[in-house]
C-alpha cells in the first residue's frame, strides 16, 4: 500500500504529460524547387493522418494550404526540412501553393491534395 | 464513470503540478483554455472568473465533451499538438492541421510578410586583350499581391547596368519584365493576363542568378531564344497531374524590323510597347516533372512578325526541347532550339530598302547546349561548390534565303567552364572562362573571363 501511495502520484504525473503523437498513416516526401513541388498532386484517403516532409532544393519556399489554414516556411537547401501533419477528414481537392516569393515563376508553384 | 475518472485524473494532475506551479499560474492557463473555447462558442464561460478553478474545469470538460460529440463521432487518439500557423479554419474543414515540426522558421501570429523579393547581379567581364569591365548588370525587384486566394498579381521590374541615361546613348534600361494577373480556377485550368514571360527554354522563366551556372546566361538562350523574352499576352496555365503541366498564351508579335544577322530574332521582342496584337502569336509549353529532380520541357512558338514592315509579314516558328536532371552530386542540363523565319529574303530586301543596310536575316537559326556539373560537397551541406562545363553551339545564319550568303562569324561555339560557390542557397559567387570559336576565317572570336556575384532575397 505504501508503494501504491508512492506510485500513484508518479503515474498520474506521467498521465498528465503530452502523449506521443500517433504514427502517421501516410508519409509523403515533397521536394520544392523553383518552380515546382514534386510531387505536385498527392492522393490520400479520408480519415488518414498524413505527414508531409518538405525540403527545398534551392531557396526558401512556403507551403500553404489556404483551406486548412496551414502556412509554413520550407528552409532553403542545406538547412533542414519541415514536417506538416494533418488529418484528411472529408473528400475533396485541396490546393496548396508556395507562399514565399521565390522567383520569376513563383505563381507556377502550386499543387493539390486529393482526398478520395 | 469515464467522466469521473477523467475528472479525477485532471484534478490529481493539477494538484501534482501545483507542487511546481503556483495557483495563479494554473488560473492563467485555465483562462487561456476558456479563451480558446470562446473561439468556438463566444458565449462560453462569460461569468467564469467569479467561480473556483474546479468548477471552471468542470465546465471546460463538459463543453469539450459536447464539442467532440458534435464534430468527431469516432474520436481519434491523435495527440493534436497545436499547429503553429493555423489561421483559424473551423474544424469542419476537409483538412485539419495537426502539427508542424522541423527546421521551419515559424512566423509569429499576425506578422505580414510583404511579397517583395528581388535579385541582383554584379559582373566583371574581360575579353581577351581588353581591360576588365565591372558592371552592376541587374537590379531586379519582384512585387506581388493577392487580391484573394483566387486572384493574384505578380511583377518583375528590372534596372540593367545600374544607370539609365538615354542622352548618353549608352547605359542601361528600366524594363518591366512581367506584370500579370492570375485567375486561379482549378489546378488544371487557370487564366493569366498581362505582361508575361514567354514559356520557352530553361532560363527565360528561371533566371535568378543562383539557379544557373556561369556568370552570364547561356548564349543559346540569349540569341536563339531571346531571353528575357516577355510579351503582352493572355493565356492558360495548369497542372495536369502525374507531373505534367502546361502554359499556353496568345501574345503580342515579334517585330521583324529589328531582326538581324548576329542576334537573330532576339532584338525583335516587343517589350510591352509598340506591340501588335493584330495577329497574336501562339506559344505553348508542356513540362514533365514527375520524377524527383528531373524536368523535361518542350516549347513551341509561332507568330507573324511583320506589323512594322510594310508589305512583308514573315512568320516565325520556334521549336525547343530542354531537360534538367540531378543525381546525387551530378547535375545535367541540356537544350536544343531551332527557329524558322519565313520570307526572310523579302524581309532583307525590304529592310535594306528602308535603312540602306542588309540585315542578312537567316531563314533558319539553331542552337543547343549541354552542361554537366558536379557538386564538391554533399547535397545537404550548408555550402555548395559546383564545377561545371558547358558546351554551346549557336548559329544565327544556319540557313539563308536564296540570294544571301551566311556570315560565318555568327556560326559560333563556346566552352564555358567554371565554378559556382554558394555560401548559402541564395548567394552565388561565380567564375568562368569562355573559349569562344566561330567559323569565320577573317573575324576571330576572342576568349573571355568573367567574375560575378549574384543573390536572391
Amino acid at each position: 500500500m505504501k508503494y501504491m501511495k508512492l506510485l500513484l502520484p508518479i503515474g498520474l504525473v506521467l498521465l498528465a504529460q503530452p502523449k506521443d503523437e500517433r504514427k502517421p498513416d501516410r508519409t509523403v516526401s515533397i521536394l520544392a524547387e523553383r518552380f515546382t513541388f514534386n510531387p505536385s498532386r498527392i492522393n490520400v484517403k479520408p480519415g488518414q493522418l498524413v505527414e508531409f516532409v518538405l525540403e527545398s532544393d534551392d531557396t526558401d519556399h512556403g507551403f500553404k494550404i489556404p483551406s486548412a489554414g496551414i502556412d509554413v516556411a520550407i528552409p532553403p537547401a542545406g538547412k533542414g526540412e519541415v514536417r506538416v501533419r494533418f488529418l484528411a477528414r472529408a473528400k475533396g481537392t485541396f490546393e496548396f501553393e508556395c507562399s514565399r516569393a521565390c522567383g520569376a515563376g513563383h505563381h507556377l508553384m502550386r499543387g493539390a491534395i486529393v482526398v478520395k | 464513470m469515464t467522466r469521473l475518472i477523467a475528472k479525477f485524473v485532471i484534478v490529481a494532475a493539477l494538484n501534482l503540478s501545483a507542487l511546481a506551479q503556483s495557483t495563479s499560474e494554473l488560473e492563467r492557463r485555465v483562462i487561456e483554455l476558456e479563451e480558446k473555447m470562446r473561439l468556438i462558442d463566444p458565449a462560453f464561460g462569460k461569468n467564469a472568473s467569479a467561480q473556483d478553478l474546479l468548477k471552471r474545469l468542470d465546465q471546460l470538460e463538459q463543453k469539450m465533451t459536447a464539442v467532440l460529440a458534435k464534430t468527431e463521432p469516432s474520436p481519434t487518439t491523435v495527440a493534436a499538438s497545436p499547429a503553429p500557423a493555423p489561421s483559424g479554419p473551423p474544424q469542419t474543414q476537409g483538412l485539419v492541421p495537426v502539427s508542424v515540426s522541423g527546421d521551419y522558421q515559424g512566423a509569429p501570429d499576425g506578422e505580414t510578410r510583404l511579397p517583395v523579393a528581388g535579385y541582383m547581379d554584379f559582373h566583371v567581364n574581360k575579353d581577351s586583350g581588353d581591360p576588365f569591365r565591372p558592371d552592376f548588370h541587374r537590379f531586379v525587384l519582384l512585387f506581388g499581391h493577392s487580391f484573394s486566394d483566387r486572384i493574384k498579381f505578380w511583377s518583375e521590374l528590372e534596372l540593367e547596368h545600374s544607370l539609365l541615361e538615354p542622352s548618353e546613348g549608352a547605359g542601361g534600361e528600366v524594363a518591366l519584365e512581367q506584370a500579370y494577373l492570375d485567375f486561379l480556377i482549378k489546378p488544371y485550368f487557370n487564366l493569366r493576363a498581362g505582361m508575361v514571360l514567354s514559356p520557352v527554354g530553361i532560363v527565360n522563366e528561371r533566371h535568378e542568378p543562383p539557379s544557373f551556372n556561369g556568370v552570364e546566361r547561356p548564349f543559346v538562350e540569349t540569341t536563339i531564344i531571346p531571353t528575357t523574352w516577355r510579351e503582352l499576352g493572355v493565356g492558360v496555365t495548369g497542372d495536369l497531374g502525374r507531373g505534367f503541366r502546361y502554359r499556353g498564351y496568345l501574345t503580342s508579335s515579334l517585330d521583324a524590323s529589328r531582326f538581324n544577322a548576329e542576334g537573330g530574332i532576339s532584338e525583335g521582342r516587343s517589350r510591352g510597347f509598340e506591340a501588335s496584337m493584330r495577329n497574336p502569336a501562339k506559344v505553348i509549353r508542356l513540362e514533365y516533372a514527375g520524377v524527383r529532380r528531373l524536368t523535361l520541357g518542350a516549347s513551341m512558338y509561332t507568330g507573324h512578325s511583320g506589323f512594322n514592315v510594310p508589305g512583308v509579314n514573315p512568320r516565325v516558328d520556334l521549336l525547343e526541347f530542354d531537360g534538367r536532371y540531378s543525381y546525387r552530386r551530378v547535375d545535367f542540363r541540356g537544350l536544343f532550339a531551332n527557329t524558322w523565319v519565313s520570307r526572310a529574303g523579302e524581309l532583307n530586301r525590304r529592310l535594306q530598302l528602308e535603312t540602306g543596310v542588309n540585315p542578312n536575316v537567316a531563314s533558319q537559326m539553331r542552337g543547343y547546349y549541354f552542361e554537366p556539373a558536379y557538386h564538391l560537397l554533399p547535397r545537404r551541406a550548408r555550402n555548395d561548390v559546383i564545377l561545371f562545363a558547358r558546351y554551346e553551339k549557336y548559329d544565327t545564319q544556319r540557313q539563308m534565303p536564296i540570294g544571301y550568303r551566311p556570315l560565318t562569324q555568327f556560326n559560333r561555339s563556346s566552352w564555358v567552364t567554371g565554378v559556382t560557390f554558394k555560401p548559402t542557397a541564395d548567394v552565388a559567387i561565380k567564375f568562368d572562362y569562355n573559349f569562344n570559336r566561330n567559323q569565320s576565317a577573317i573575324v576571330r572570336a576572342v576568349n573571355s573571363v568573367n567574375l560575378g556575384i549574384g543573390w536572391w532575397f
